[in-house]
């Protein structure tokens, strides 16, 4: 009698607690947003979207972060200027459960960083994400001209 | 015992006398002559046809128990809002890539398990769709439908622009919000069904909302802003943002904007902006496709986790 009891109240009471953890959503895209931040000098997706790209052949969508000195270039069109901050993120593309006809950003394969110093001395560096894979070669000069050269996406 | 009798001799003189009071559009149905889908696959045009005419077109076939009052009434009104959603009685005026987009939006409409409404297929159990027709609608649209970018023009150097000045009100009263381009990339999508590429932008409300993981409902002063970007194809194959289609907002206040849905709903088009919509109400055409995500407050994107995941 009394232990059905205690049984009963304590069942109650994890019932609550369960019941009345705060309702997250479930609809926050985690996986495409993991990027071993702790590498890096800022978290790229705080900064200001400049472009987006795709690579059909590879099935990945990518887009150019930069910081305030960066962004002013959708302004005034300019090369980047001493102290731009740039980051290109590339994800794997996969198919929006939601809408037949569009695909979003799966998980992040790699992100590269670009800083341009004092006299336009650049500064590449390249990180892994969850879905590299090692076959991957990124040349860095290549990279750096590819990457400066990206258009910005423009808007009125 | 007679008493019962009377009354049920009552009821039945009654719904027999209701069969005068009819909707209009049941007096103006004629039988409608067959007209398919010009430029679609035949089996294509069947499924629509067998699965949606009835309600997304003029061409309603009225069985003998739909015109029964009251059910004439139901029907009736399930074709009024289905057509003002869809209708494929335009179809023939209609240009590639808008019809493009319908097929898309009917077949979302279908992947969403919206369509066809299910208390229509309970009594026209041949309107009900197998997998085999979906597997159908989807191939042929990526064979047939897919938007592939242009070709690269010769990549005009960005210059000093000039913001455009004295952008016009929405037709449903809402102002211009010239200042996202400083927020935050939310997401970003490819659209291969229009041939665009987008990013979604959210106000600092709304990156808050993400960090605290409430985003359902979202919370008042969320703004979201997406642009939409002609793809165009560069000589190393990428793809990137071309010419500038259009920019659409989401203002959350679920009091101000109670009756549609929570939100002020926004588009302004091309270099120019300007403002889209004939009427006051053009929002519901927004509405009605973003509504099989009325269970997430209308909003399709499932957003990056800027600054929380990712915390030091
Ligand atoms: C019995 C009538 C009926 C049939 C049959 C029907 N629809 Fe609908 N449909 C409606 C109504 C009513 C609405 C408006 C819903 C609203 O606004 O509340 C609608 C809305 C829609 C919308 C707008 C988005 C949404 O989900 O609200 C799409 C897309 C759509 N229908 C596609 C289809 C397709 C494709 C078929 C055939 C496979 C189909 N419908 C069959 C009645 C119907
Ligand atoms: C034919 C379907 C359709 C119609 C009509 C439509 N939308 Fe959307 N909307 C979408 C889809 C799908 C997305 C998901 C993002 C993407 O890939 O474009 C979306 C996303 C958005 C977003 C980003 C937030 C979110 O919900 O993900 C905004 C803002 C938006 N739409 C505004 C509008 C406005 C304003 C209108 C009306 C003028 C409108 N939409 C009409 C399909 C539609």
């Amino acid at each position: 009698m009394k232990i059905s009891f205690t049984v009963g109240i304590f069942s109650f009471i994890i019932l609550l607690i369960v019941s009345c953890k705060p309702p997250v959503s479930d609809r926050i895209n985690k996986e495409a947003s993991k990027i071993s931040i702790s590498k890096l000098p800022e978290n790229p997706l705080e900064l200001t979207p400049l472009a987006v790209s795709l690579q059909p052949e590879a099935q990945t969508m990518a887009t150019l972060y930069g910081n305030s000195t960066a962004a002013k270039r959708l302004k005034d069109g300019a090369d980047y200027a001493a102290g731009s901050v740039l980051y290109l993120v590339t994800w794997k593309g996969k198919a929006d459960p939601d809408w037949f006809g569009a695909k979003i950003p799966d998980r992040v394969i790699t992100v590269e960083r670009i800083f341009i110093g004092q006299n336009g001395k650049k500064n590449y560096a390249f990180f892994k994400g969850p879905a590299h894979n090692t076959g991957l070669e990124m040349k860095k000069d290549d990279r750096e001209s590819a990457i400066l050269s990206i258009p910005v996406a423009i808007s009125p | 015992m007679k008493l019962k009798f009377k009354i049920v001799l009552c009821i039945l003189a009654l719904v027999l006398l209701a069969q005068l009071i009819r909707p209009e559009e049941i007096s103006l149905a004629k039988t409608p002559q067959a007209k398919a889908l010009t430029g679609v696959p035949q089996k294509i045009a069947k499924i629509l046809e067998t699965s949606c005419f009835d309600c997304h077109s003029d061409q309603t076939q009225w069985r003998w128990f739909d015109r029964l009052t009251p059910v004439n009434f139901l029907v009736a009104s399930h074709i009024r809002d289905g057509r003002k959603s869809l209708d494929f009685s335009h179809w023939d005026s209609l240009a590639t890539p808008q019809r493009n987009a319908m097929l898309y939006f009917a077949l979302n409409g279908i992947l969403s398990k919206e369509m066809p409404l299910s208390s229509y297929t309970a009594l026209h159990p041949a309107a009900k769709l197998n997998p085999e027709d979906i597997d159908l609608l989807k191939t042929y649209l990526l064979n047939n439908a897919v938007s592939k970018p242009a070709d690269v023009e010769n990549a005009e150097k960005a210059t000093e622009k000039q913001a455009v000045q004295g952008v016009k009100k929405s037709p449903n009263g809402i102002a211009y919000l010239p200042d996202y381009r400083n927020w935050k990339a939310i997401s970003t999508t490819e659209r291969f069904d229009n041939g665009t590429i987008r990013i979604i932008f959210g106000n600092p409300v709304a990156v808050e909302a993400i960090r605290t993981g409430k985003i359902n409902p979202w919370p008042d002063g969320t703004i979201f802003a997406k642009t939409a970007w002609k793809q165009q194809k560069a000589k190393d194959g990428s793809v990137y943002a071309g010419q500038f289609v259009q920019v659409e907002f989401m203002i959350k206040n679920a009091k101000q904007y109670a009756h549609t849905k929570g939100w002020g709903w926004a588009r302004w088009k091309g270099e120019n902006l300007l403002p889209y919509g004939k009427t006051v109400k053009f929002d519901t055409e927004c509405i009605s496709c973003h509504r099989p995500e009325r269970n997430n407050d209308y909003v399709f994107t499932t957003p990056l986790a800027i600054n929380d995941l990712n915390r030091k």
